[in-house]
């Protein structure tokens, strides 16, 4: 296991990549900005994968599929930052928590409704709510939060 | 975790249980919690060494803005 210091160096590099480009680093990246060699850039981006953060790699494969509060593929949580439009939250939720990542900015989230299609626009910034529209908008997940660490994607 | 329109939205997904109705919560309380350090500092630099020190924090907002609904206990 990685120790602390490279743990948190690696996750916070994953999140600059996120911001910058909008998608997540390959491991390979990883190993090039910390001078390890590709194959210990692997073990750390394992490591990393295995320290208790909601992050998932996509089955079968080395590459990073979710990495709250962004998701590598697109989901359906489209997220523009001062107009700018090429993010993807994990979820709903992680949606909220987007602005965090993105102080002092305009954070939108844009989503249809599950049930109808119809949109969904959250306009936060700096973790208060500016919009939600409609004004009735609601969260809600069917799995207490003790058993999401069991299943993530499905949480 | 997802968002919808209205609650009855929500409750009319083919996604709902009728079982974790208290899974179902206002906007304000979602950004709540998804206020707390947990949340907030993941961009500090020592997120991961510090990630179990944010765990009483969102448990206390999680509790106080879901009335301590045991759904939502940690």
């Amino acid at each position: 296991m990685a120790d602390r210091d490279l743990l948190d160096r690696a996750f916070h590099r994953v999140l600059l990549t996120f911001i910058e480009r909008g998608s997540a680093p390959h491991y390979t990246e990883l190993a090039r900005d910390f001078g390890l060699a590709p194959e210990a850039g692997r073990t750390l981006l394992h490591d990393l994968m295995a320290a208790g953060i909601p992050a998932w790699l996509h089955p079968s494969t080395e590459l990073i599929a979710s990495f709250a509060p962004f998701n590598n593929l697109p989901t359906h949580y489209c997220v523009s930052v001062d107009g700018e439009r090429k993010w993807y939250a994990q979820c709903g939720f992680e949606a909220a928590a987007m602005c965090w990542i993105f102080p002092g900015k305009t954070v939108v989230v844009e989503a249809p409704c599950l049930d109808c299609g119809e949109p969904l626009r959250l306009t936060m910034r700096d973790g208060e709510v500016l919009a939600a529209e409609p004004e009735t908008m609601v969260g809600y997940v069917s799995l207490p939060p003790k058993e999401w660490a069991q299943d993530l994607a499905f949480a | 975790m997802n968002l919808f329109r209205s609650e009855e939205h929500a409750r009319n997904w083919q996604g709902y249980q009728e079982g974790a109705a208290a899974g179902l919560q206002p906007l304000s309380a979602i950004a709540a919690i998804w206020g707390a350090d947990r949340y907030r500092e993941r961009l500090n630099g020592h997120y991961v060494s510090s990630a179990r020190d944010y765990l009483p924090q969102v448990a206390e907002i999680t509790a106080r803005v879901t009335g301590g609904n045991p759904f939502w206990k940690r």
